[in-house]
């Protein structure tokens, strides 16, 4: 086709047309690797915010009545069940019963708490009572439990029974209940392994739902875990759920339940529904089409508002991004038509020739198309590439301009977070094309509208 | 080569004018002409009498604001775009007084690009490069194939641009001052080069000229004046 040997003629002849090349290589590989980073940052943030969350959590209304073959019952309260009929769905990996409720926790005697409300060593928490090898199943507590310790080492003895036995710890009367305490508490309140702390907090009766009174109980720390939420560690406390139960007793063995499912993505709203059905079938559950379903909730519903505020600014940047794009594709439209407008005596000759309008239209759009060709497979490299060699490049430039680019204290990574986002990247790619095909759309509109004799009148 | 044969090219009450500001401004007030095949034709006329916007209308660049332009015997300006596309491609040839090559094309390529326009591809397209060849050679320009017109000069470009012209075997061959901007010799040679083609192949030619001595060259000498046919006098031509 002499459309395409011409543009090639015209594009070697012109070194200006690489300007536009230069142009969408630069919006597309910037474009894909601030893609990659911000979804990263993304997935990483997501990890963090996840903590030692499960995939999905029931929450059953325990006490409101619920319709169980043909009577009005309370929900059943007993663990045993519910896991076992929870396990019994084939998209379950795993489940474990919590035993929930919230205390005060006091490290210093009760006497300083009143003296100086504002600046005693108190703080609310969160109690989690739970059997060690169930939760191992569903979250990452184990590892949390192994991971290197920011204070001196304050590990448990044996992750494999965290409840177990305590080195160095030699009661004086009947040994206290072992607790297991978030990382950043324990380096708040200097808590040790073999310390003991004191939780204070309410019962309630369990038929009118009134505070009875306030109790109070001593615990032994039995070692920190360190998961990768900062707030989770600050306010979490993990003991024994037996220990729970029967503490707080009201005839339920459990409040919540923690699922881990095989597939999260994929089946997260199948598993939903198929547990809301099954789970009111054995007088666990509410009737989901009463609730809505709320009994079981997926973990994103719980940081719903963080995570909805991170692919909101994913978004945001996206859109100035593009203006990137827009820039890029106006250098096209621009050398194209600086182009156009030169070759005008070209144009007339071409037409004398015998070129028809269509014939000189293609000859600058294929101009155009080789640009964006050019342009973004080399910006679609270029920005893989980037996005794979992130750390080594940052490291490179840093060495070279002497300070930190990536401040690894800022964020809580110790390196740079990437995620390869096909879908983004496709479309990052095709944008570019298209736009830059649109740019060059107009002045290649334009050539072949020109009059052939008002080009060929001079030289 | 007798007259009665159909013209190739007959130019029936043609009108053209152009806004000038406010002013229209009538530069051809119904031109008729007619043009024998094989015929070779010499439009003379003072600057501004509308030859070139004659030609223009006739080469199916600019269309007439009336009147027809029939090119062996159909209404050249009532067909699309396309197919007037095609008859500019192998019925028609141009060669103007700027030489009109492309820059960025070397002598062969310039004078390929008419095959290339008509979409010639693979064998066909090699074909017609040998042809372009062996004529460019012809014209004595076989050192110069690779060379860009930059580097070519006025009388070589010419050349070029008459081998591009003949490359389709036109019927009728449209020159507007083809030597206005050669020396005396060269313009001697480059017409020599043309009249003797037109020997060969017995193509139509239309020359606009300024040049008396051209002229007597030519067997039909039209005389153009403010828009309008004037004097037409045919002569033997002289060898
Ligand atoms: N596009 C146009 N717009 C306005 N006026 C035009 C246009 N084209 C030609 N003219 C006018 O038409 C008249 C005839 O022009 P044309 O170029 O046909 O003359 P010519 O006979 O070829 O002259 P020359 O011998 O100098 O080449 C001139 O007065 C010119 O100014
Ligand atoms: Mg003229």
């Amino acid at each position: 086709m002499y459309q395409t040997f011409l543009s090639f003629r015209y594009l070697r002849a012109r070194p200006i047309s690489w300007i536009g090349v230069a142009g969408i290589f630069v919006a597309v590989s910037a474009l894909i690797l601030i893609l990659s980073i911000m979804s990263g940052f993304l997935a990483e943030t997501r990890n963090h915010l996840r903590g030692s969350l499960s995939d999905l959590l029931i929450q059953p209304h325990l006490d409101r009545v619920l319709m169980h073959e043909g009577q009005s019952v309370l929900p059943k309260r007993d663990s045993a069940g519910i896991l076992e009929a929870v396990l019994e769905d084939p998209l379950v990996a795993g489940a474990s019963a919590h035993y929930t409720w919230y205390g005060m926790l006091a490290a210093a005697g009760r006497e300083r708490m009143l003296s100086d409300v504002n600046h005693g060593d108190l703080a609310l928490v969160k109690l989690v009572g739970i059997d060690a090898s169930e939760e191992y199943s569903v979250s990452n507590l184990e590892e949390d439990l192994k991971r290197v310790s920011l204070i001196s080492d304050e590990r448990v003895a044996d992750p494999s029974d965290p409840f177990g036995p305590i080195p160095g710890y030699e009661p004086d009367g009947r040994p206290l209940d072992p607790i297991l305490v978030g990382e950043q508490l324990a380096r708040f309140w200097g808590l040790r392994r073999g310390r003991t702390l004191e939780l204070v907090t309410a019962v309630l009766d369990p038929k009118t739902g009134n505070a009875q009174e306030a109790v109070s109980r001593s615990f032994v720390v039995a070692g920190t875990f360190r998961s990768k939420n900062n707030d989770f560690d600050m306010s979490t406390l993990y003991l024994p759920r037996s220990v729970m139960a029967e503490w707080f007793g009201a005839g339920r063995e459990f409040t919540d339940v923690a699922v881990k499912l095989k597939d999260y993505k994929g089946t997260k709203a199948a598993a939903q529904a198929s547990l809301a059905v099954r789970l009111h079938e054995l007088g666990y559950l509410h009737d989901p089409e009463v609730t809505g379903g709320m009994e079981i909730r997926p973990w994103e519903d719980f940081q719903r508002s963080m995570l909805a505020a991170i692919e909101n600014e994913k978004g945001l940047l996206g859109i100035m991004l593009s203006l990137v794009l827009l820039v890029a594709a106006f250098s096209v439209f621009a050398i194209l038509s600086m182009l156009v407008q030169e070759k005008r005596r070209d144009i007339g000759i071409l037409c004398a020739l015998g070129a028809s309008q269509w014939g000189v239209m293609g000859t600058f759009l294929m101009i155009g198309l080789w640009e964006a060709l050019l342009g973004t497979l080399l910006g679609l490299g270029a920005g893989i590439w980037a996005t794979l060699n992130i750390n080594a490049i940052e490291q490179a430039l840093s060495n070279t301009f002497g300070f930190q680019i990536f401040n690894r204290e800022a964020y809580a990574f110790d390196h740079i977070p990437t995620v390869i986002e096909g879908g983004g990247i496709a479309a990052i790619v095709l944008g570019a094309f298209t736009a830059s095909l649109l740019a060059a759309a107009l002045p290649a509109w334009r050539a072949a509208r020109l009059n052939p004799v008002e080009g060929l009148r001079h030289e | 080569m007798s007259e009665s044969t159909t013209p190739i090219l007959s130019v029936r009450g043609v009108r053209r004018s152009f806004q000038a500001g406010e002013r229209k401004l009538e530069v051809l007030h119904g031109v008729n002409l007619d043009l024998a095949a094989h015929g070779r034709l010499c439009l003379m006329g003072s600057s501004g009498a509308g030859k070139t916007t004659l030609l223009n209308i006739i080469g199916l660049l600019d269309r007439p604001d009336e009147g027809e332009v029939m090119l062996q015997g159909q209404d050249a300006w009532s067909l699309p775009n396309s197919s007037r596309a095609g008859l500019r491609n192998r019925i028609l040839g141009f060669v103007f007084q700027f030489y009109h090559l492309l820059p960025e094309l070397d002598a062969l390529e310039n004078t390929t690009l008419p095959a290339r326009l008509a979409g010639a591809r693979g064998t066909r397209l090699r074909e017609y490069r040998s042809k372009a060849k062996s004529s460019l050679e012809a014209f004595g320009l076989g050192q110069r194939l690779h060379h860009r017109p930059g580097k070519l000069s006025g009388g070589e470009q010419q050349r070029v641009a008459i081998a591009r012209a003949l490359l389709m075997e036109p019927q009728l061959l449209i020159a507007d001052e083809p030597t206005g901007n050669l020396d005396r010799a060269t313009g001697d040679r480059v017409l020599d080069l043309l009249f003797e083609e037109q020997q060969r192949r017995g193509f139509a030619l239309l020359l606009v000229t300024h040049d008396q001595r051209l002229a007597k060259r030519c067997e039909r000498i039209v005389h153009m004046e403010d828009g309008q046919i004037q004097a037409d006098s045919t002569t033997p031509i002289p060898h």
